[in-house]
C-alpha cells in the first residue's frame, strides 16, 4: 500500500509546478466590453481610444464573438474625415483602426446607458442577437473599458444622458450575483475618471482610471490633417505598454507591471488603481497577468477539466472516483479473460516478459496482482489526482475569496 | 437704530419723500449707469475671450492653400484685369471698375470652369429717390459626402465697404472656390457669393435665400441648406498687407456669436501669425483709455444700427458672419489670407449645430477681451430705470401729495405731514375705506395727460415717414425745418392747452409721469436688445427727468421766464435733429449722406433706429419741452 504514496511523492513537484502555472489562469473565457460614449466629430479621439483597445484585445486573442464594441458615432464615414473610411489613433497614420475586420455590436443611438446596463446584467429580450449579448459566466474574466466625457461620479453618454458611479457599481454587483464574471478589470479614461469606481462593492474587481477628482484627462496629440485630437494621453500610454511589452498572449507581464508603467509627467493627470475588492488585495492583484484580461484563455486541457462550476468540484472528484472504479472493474474483467487464455503458459515466462505482462499474469492467481495493477495505472491515476488536487486547491482559493 | 430713525424721519417728511427723494434716486441711477460703463474696461469687470464651442477646433488643421494655388490666383487676376481693361475707355488712366455684365460673365465662366453650379440674381432697390441695382453672382460647392442641409457662405464683394475695387478679394474667392472644390471633407455646402457692392447686394441675396425678398428683387434659382456662417473677404489693394481688421457689427446692433469672432482671432493670430484689429483701433496698447475707446466705437456702431459691411445683412437671419479686411503694408500676401479663410472654413465645417455656445450680446474692448451682457446691462438699465423711478414717484405724488399748494404753506404742510404718516402707519390695521376717507387721496384726472402723451407718440410717425421717404436732396432742408418745428411745436402746444383747457397742476405731473413711464419701459426693454442705443437715448433724455413746469405760485415771473428759457434752450440743444447735426459735425459727415444712408438702412437693411428716435425719444422730448412751455404761459 506504500507504492501509491511514493508515486504521489514522485509527482508532487510536478503537481506543484502545475499549481503555480495554473493559479493565475483559473478562468475559462475572456470577454471584453469596450465602450465609447461620445458622439460628434470633435470627439474623434474617444472612438480612436476604443478602437485601439479593440485592436489590442483582438491581437491578444479575444475573438470578435467575445468582444462587445459600442461606438456611438461613425467617424470613419463622417464627411469631415479627410481620410474616408479610416480611423487613426496616431498622427503617423500607420495603422488604420477601422480596417476591414471590425465588428461593431452597438452603434449610434443604440449606445445608451440602458443598453449598457442591460448588456452587463443580461436583462435583454430573447430576440436580441448573440452579438449584442455579453455571454460571460462565472469563469469569465471580463475587461470593461470606457471612455468619453465625464465628471465627478458620472460619465456622459451621447450628450443626452449619463451613467453614475452607483449605476455602474450596481450593474457590476448584479453581474457578480448572476455569476457573470470571475474577475473583472475596469478601465476608464475620462475627466475625473477615478471617481467612477469609488462605489464598486462586488468582489474580484480591479479598477483603474486616468485621472483623479477635479482633474481633467487630456488628449495626447492632434493630427493636423484629420484636424482633431486622435487619442487621449492615458489610453495612449496604456496602449504603448500593451503594444511594445505585451507582444503575445503568452506574455508573463502582470497588471502590476502595467500600472507601474503609468507616468504622471506624461499622462498629465494622476491615474488611479483600486485593489481592495480583489481577494488578496494589491499583492494578489498585481500578479494577474495582463493577458488574463486582454488575452484569450489558450489552455484547452485546463478548460476541459474546469468545464463545471467551481462549486461542483466535489462532483468532479466523485465522478473521477467512479470512473476509476469502472476502469478497475473493466480491467479486472479484461485480465480475467486474459488469464483464462494464459493459464496454459509457463510460469517461467513471467520473469522474461515485460512488466505489463507480469502484471497481467500475476493478477490471475492471487490478490497480489492488485498491487501490480495499481503500479501499472499509477501514471494515469496520479495525473488525474494531480489535476483534481490542482482544482481542489484552486476552488479552495477561489471559494474563500467568494 | 440710527437707520431706523433716519427712515422714520424721511417718512415723516412727505415733501422730501415725494419731491426730493425721486430726484436724488434718479440722479444716482444716471451717475451709477455712466460710472458702471466706465468701469467695464477694468480687468476686474471684463473677461478674457475663450472658445466655448468644442466643435470649432480652430487652427487644428494644416492649411494647404499655397504654392501652385498662387499661380491660379495670378491667372484669374489677369483674366479679370483683362476684362477691366476692355471696358475702360481709350486713354483713360484709371480703370472703369464698374461691375458690368462683362465682369459678371467672367466670374461666372471661371466658376463654371471649376465645375461649380453658378446662378445670378438681379435686384433693384429705390431709396430716397436713388436707385441701387445690380446683379449678384454666386456658386455652390456641394459637399461631396455631406447632406445638403447646411451651408457656409463666402462673400467677396466687387466693391468694398469704402467703395474701393476689391479685385484681390474677388480673385482670392475664385481661387478658393477652385481649391475647395477639390477637397472631399466638406460637411456643408460652400456658397461663393460675388455681389457688386457691399451695401445692397448681400441684403438682396440673403433676403431671397429666405424667400423674404421684396418684389423688385429676383428670387434665387439655386439654393442650399441652412446657412451656418458667413465670411466676407476684402483685399482692395495690390501690395502685401500687415494685419486683418475684423468687422462684426450687424444691423440694429445685432452681433455674431462671439465664438466666430474668437475663432477668427485664434486662427489669424495663433495659427497664421497675422495681427488683428477691431473697431479701427490701429495702435491698441491695451490701456484703459484704448479699451474704453474701443467699447465706445463699438457702442456707436451698435447704437446707430447700420450695416458696417456685407456681413451685417446676415445677422437678422441669425447667421453669424464677419468681414475680414486687409490693412496696412506688411509682408502677408493673398496666400496668407487664403490660408486664414481655409482654416476658418474648416472650423465652420466642423460645426455640428448652429453657433450657440458663446455670447450674442457682448462689448469687445480688445481682440481678446470682452464684457458680456450680464456685466454691462445694468448700466443701461440704471439709466432707463431713472425714468421709471421718476414716473412712479410722480404718479404717487399726484395721488398722495398735493405738492406745490402745500409747499407754499409750510406750516399747514407740517400738519398734513403728521396726519399722513400716522394714517399710513395705521394702514395695516384700519380698513382701506376709512383710510381713504380720512387720507387726502386726490382723484387723478387722466384724460388730458393720456391723450397728450399718446398723440405725441403717434405724431412721431410723421417725421419718421418724412425722413425715410423724401428724395435725398431735401434732407438738409428737412433737418433744419424739423429743428424749427421742434422749437415751435412744444410752445404752441403749451400755449394752446393752457389757454383752452387750463390744466390742473396735477395734470402736468401726470403728463410727465406717463411720458417718462413709456420712455423708461421702452428703454429698459431696448437695453436687452440694443444696449448701446438704449444707453445713448437714455443719456440724451436724462434731463427730461429733472425738468418740470415751474410753478407760477412759488416762483416769481422774471425768474420763471429766465429758468424756463434756459431749460428750453438746453432741451433744444438735445433735440433729435440738433443731435444729428452735432454728430455729423463731430464725425465730419454730410447730413444729407447720413440721412440718405439712414433711409437706405430703413428701406433695405430694416434698421429700426429711426423708430426709436421718432417714436420714443422725440415724443418724450416734446412732452418735456411742452412742460417747460407751460411755465411760460400759465398764470
Amino acid at each position: 500500500m506504500l507504492t501509491p504514496y511514493s508515486g504521489l511523492l514522485r509527482v508532487l513537484p510536478l503537481l506543484l509546478l502545475a499549481l503555480t502555472a495554473t493559479v493565475s489562469s483559473e478562468h475559462t473565457s475572456n470577454w471584453a466590453v469596450l465602450v465609447s460614449t461620445s458622439r460628434f466629430w470633435f470627439n474623434y479621439r474617444h472612438l480612436a481610444n476604443v478602437l485601439s483597445l479593440y485592436r489590442t484585445v483582438k491581437r491578444l486573442g479575444i475573438p470578435d464573438s467575445q468582444i462587445i464594441l459600442m461606438l456611438p458615432d461613425d467617424m470613419a464615414c463622417n464627411p469631415r474625415n479627410a481620410f474616408p473610411g479610416t480611423v487613426y489613433s496616431n498622427a503617423d497614420r500607420a495603422v488604420d483602426l477601422y480596417g476591414d475586420n471590425i465588428e461593431v455590436d452597438y452603434r449610434g443611438y443604440e449606445v445608451t446607458v440602458e443598453n449598457f446596463i442591460r448588456l452587463l446584467t443580461d436583462r435583454l429580450d430573447e430576440d436580441v442577437p448573440r452579438s449584442k449579448r455579453l455571454g460571460s459566466d462565472a469563469g469569465s474574466n471580463v475587461l470593461v473599458y470606457m471612455t468619453g466625457h465625464g465628471g465627478d461620479q458620472f460619465l456622459k453618454f451621447q450628450d443626452s444622458e449619463e451613467i453614475g458611479a452607483w449605476d455602474l457599481a450596481d450593474a457590476f454587483g448584479q453581474m457578480w450575483e448572476k455569476k457573470r464574471y470571475h474577475e473583472l478589470l475596469f478601465m476608464i479614461d475620462t475627466c475625473q475618471a477615478n471617481t467612477m469606481y469609488t462605489h464598486f462593492y462586488s468582489p474580484n474587481i480591479i479598477a483603474t482610471g486616468s485621472s483623479e477628482l477635479d482633474q481633467s484627462s487630456y488628449s495626447h496629440h492632434a493630427d493636423n490633417d484629420v484636424g482633431v485630437a486622435v487619442i487621449d494621453r492615458w489610453t495612449y500610454y496604456v496602449l504603448e505598454f500593451l503594444e511594445t511589452q505585451v507582444t503575445s498572449a503568452n506574455s508573463k507581464l502582470t497588471l502590476g507591471d502595467l500600472f507601474d508603467s503609468y507616468d504622471e509627467s506624461k499622462i498629465h493627470s494622476q491615474p488611479g488603481v483600486r485593489w481592495d475588492l480583489f481577494p488578496g488585495g494589491e499583492q494578489e492583484g498585481r500578479l494577474r497577468t495582463v493577458a488574463d484580461f486582454f488575452g484569450n484563455v489558450q489552455n484547452v486541457e485546463v478548460e476541459n477539466v474546469n468545464a463545471t462550476e467551481p462549486g461542483s468540484l466535489q462532483e468532479d472528484l466523485i465522478e473521477i472516483a467512479r470512473l476509476v472504479n469502472k476502469w478497475r472493474a473493466r480491467d479486472q474483467a479484461y485480465l480475467a479473460r486474459q488469464n483464462e487464455s494464459l493459464v496454459s503458459k509457463d510460469a517461467s515466462a513471467h520473469e522474461e516478459s515485460s512488466p505489463h505482462y507480469t502484471v497481467r499474469t500475476k493478477v490471475g492467481p492471487a490478490k497480489m496482482s492488485e498491487e501490480s495493477t495499481w503500479q501499472k495505472r499509477l501514471v494515469g491515476v496520479s495525473v488525474l489526482g494531480a489535476c483534481a488536487a490542482v482544482w481542489l486547491t484552486g476552488s479552495i482559493l477561489g471559494g474563500t475569496s467568494a | 437704530m440710527a437707520l431706523k430713525s433716519a427712515i422714520r424721519k424721511v417718512r415723516s417728511n412727505p415733501h422730501f419723500l415725494f419731491v426730493h427723494l425721486p430726484h436724488i434716486l434718479s440722479f444716482i441711477c444716471i451717475v451709477a449707469g455712466v460710472v458702471w460703463l466706465l468701469l467695464l474696461p477694468l480687468n476686474d469687470y471684463s473677461r478674457q475671450t475663450y472658445i466655448s464651442e468644442n466643435a470649432l477646433l480652430p487652427g487644428q488643421v494644416h492649411a494647404y492653400f499655397s504654392g501652385s494655388e498662387q499661380h491660379i490666383f495670378r491667372g484669374y487676376k489677369k483674366e479679370l484685369e483683362g476684362v477691366l481693361e476692355g471696358q475702360t475707355a481709350e486713354g483713360q488712366e484709371a480703370w472703369n471698375d464698374a461691375f458690368t455684365p462683362a465682369v459678371s460673365d467672367k466670374i461666372q465662366s471661371i466658376l463654371k470652369a471649376t465645375g461649380l453650379k453658378v446662378a445670378t440674381q438681379n435686384y433693384e432697390y429705390t431709396s430716397s429717390g436713388i436707385t441701387h441695382q445690380g446683379q449678384n453672382v454666386y456658386a455652390i460647392i456641394q459637399a461631396p459626402r455631406g447632406d445638403a442641409t447646411e451651408a457656409i457662405v463666402l462673400v467677396a464683394a466687387w466693391k468694398t465697404v469704402e467703395d474701393e475695387l476689391n479685385l484681390n478679394g474677388v480673385t482670392l474667392a475664385l481661387t478658393l472656390a477652385r481649391y475647395f472644390k477639390r477637397w472631399s471633407l466638406w460637411s456643408k455646402d460652400i456658397i461663393f457669393l460675388f455681389p457688386p457692392d457691399s451695401k445692397a447686394g448681400t441684403q438682396a441675396w440673403i433676403d431671397a435665400y429666405h424667400d423674404m425678398q421684396p418684389a423688385f428683387v429676383q428670387p434665387l434659382p439655386l439654393k442650399s441648406g441652412a446657412l451656418q456662417g458667413g465670411l466676407v473677404i476684402e483685399y482692395p489693394f495690390d501690395h502685401r498687407f500687415e494685419s486683418l481688421h475684423i468687422l462684426y457689427d450687424g444691423v440694429n446692433g445685432q452681433l455674431p456669436n462671439l465664438d466666430l469672432f474668437n475663432t477668427a482671432i485664434s486662427i489669424t493670430g495663433g495659427q497664421m501669425g497675422i495681427g488683428t484689429n477691431l473697431q479701427e483701433m490701429w495702435d491698441h496698447d491695451d490701456s484703459y483709455e484704448m479699451r474704453l475707446q474701443t467699447i465706445m466705437r463699438g457702442m456707436v456702431k451698435q447704437g446707430f444700427g447700420y450695416a458696417t459691411g456685407p456681413h451685417s445683412s446676415f445677422m437678422p437671419y441669425h447667421i453669424d458672419a464677419i468681414t475680414l479686411q486687409t490693412k496696412g503694408e506688411g509682408w502677408q500676401d493673398e496666400m496668407a489670407l487664403g490660408r486664414t479663410v481655409e482654416s476658418l472654413c474648416r472650423s465652420l465645417n466642423n460645426l455640428l449645430e448652429h453657433l450657440h455656445q458663446s455670447f450674442f450680446f457682448y462689448l469687445l474692448m480688445q481682440t481678446n477681451r470682452f464684457v458680456s451682457i450680464g456685466t454691462y446691462l445694468p448700466s443701461a438699465m440704471l439709466i432707463a430705470g431713472n425714468f421709471t423711478i421718476m414716473a412712479i414717484a410722480l404718479w404717487l405724488r399726484t395721488g398722495y401729495y398735493p405738492g406745490s399748494q402745500q409747499a407754499s404753506k409750510p406750516t399747514e404742510e407740517q400738519v398734513t405731514t403728521t396726519t399722513t404718516t400716522t394714517e399710513k402707519h395705521d394702514d395695516k390695521q384700519a380698513p382701506p375705506a376709512k383710510a381713504d376717507a380720512s387720507n387726502n387721496i386726490i382723484e387723478r384726472q387722466l384724460a388730458l395727460p393720456l391723450t397728450l402723451v399718446v398723440s405725441l407718440h403717434l405724431l412721431g410717425l410723421i417725421p419718421l415717414y418724412i425722413f425715410n421717404n423724401i428724395p435725398h436732396q431735401y434732407y438738409p432742408t428737412a433737418t433744419y425745418t424739423s429743428i424749427l418745428a421742434n422749437f415751435i411745436l412744444p410752445l404752441l402746444l403749451s400755449a394752446t392747452l393752457s389757454h383752452t383747457l387750463t390744466p390742473h397742476p396735477q395734470q402736468y405731473h401726470l403728463i410727465k409721469s406717463f411720458s417718462l413711464l413709456i420712455l423708461g419701459l421702452f428703454l429698459s426693454t431696448l437695453a436687452t436688445l440694443n444696449f448701446s442705443l438704449s444707453f445713448m437715448v437714455g443719456l440724451l433724455c436724462a434731463p427730461l427727468s429733472f425738468i418740470h413746469r415751474i410753478n407760477p405760485q412759488t416762483t416769481s415771473r422774471p425768474l420763471r421766464y429766465i429758468l424756463s428759457t434756459l431749460a428750453l434752450a438746453l432741451l433744444n440743444v438735445l433735440s433729435p435733429p440738433v443731435v444729428l447735426l452735432a454728430v455729423c459735425w463731430y464725425f465730419g459727415a454730410d447730413v444729407e449722406t447720413v440721412l440718405t444712408q439712414a433711409a437706405f438702412g430703413w428701406d433695405v437693411w430694416g434698421v429700426w433706429t429711426q423708430v426709436v428716435v421718432w417714436c420714443v425719444w422725440w415724443p418724450a422730448w416734446v412732452a418735456g419741452c411742452a412742460l417747460v412751455g407751460f411755465s411760460l404761459f400759465s398764470s
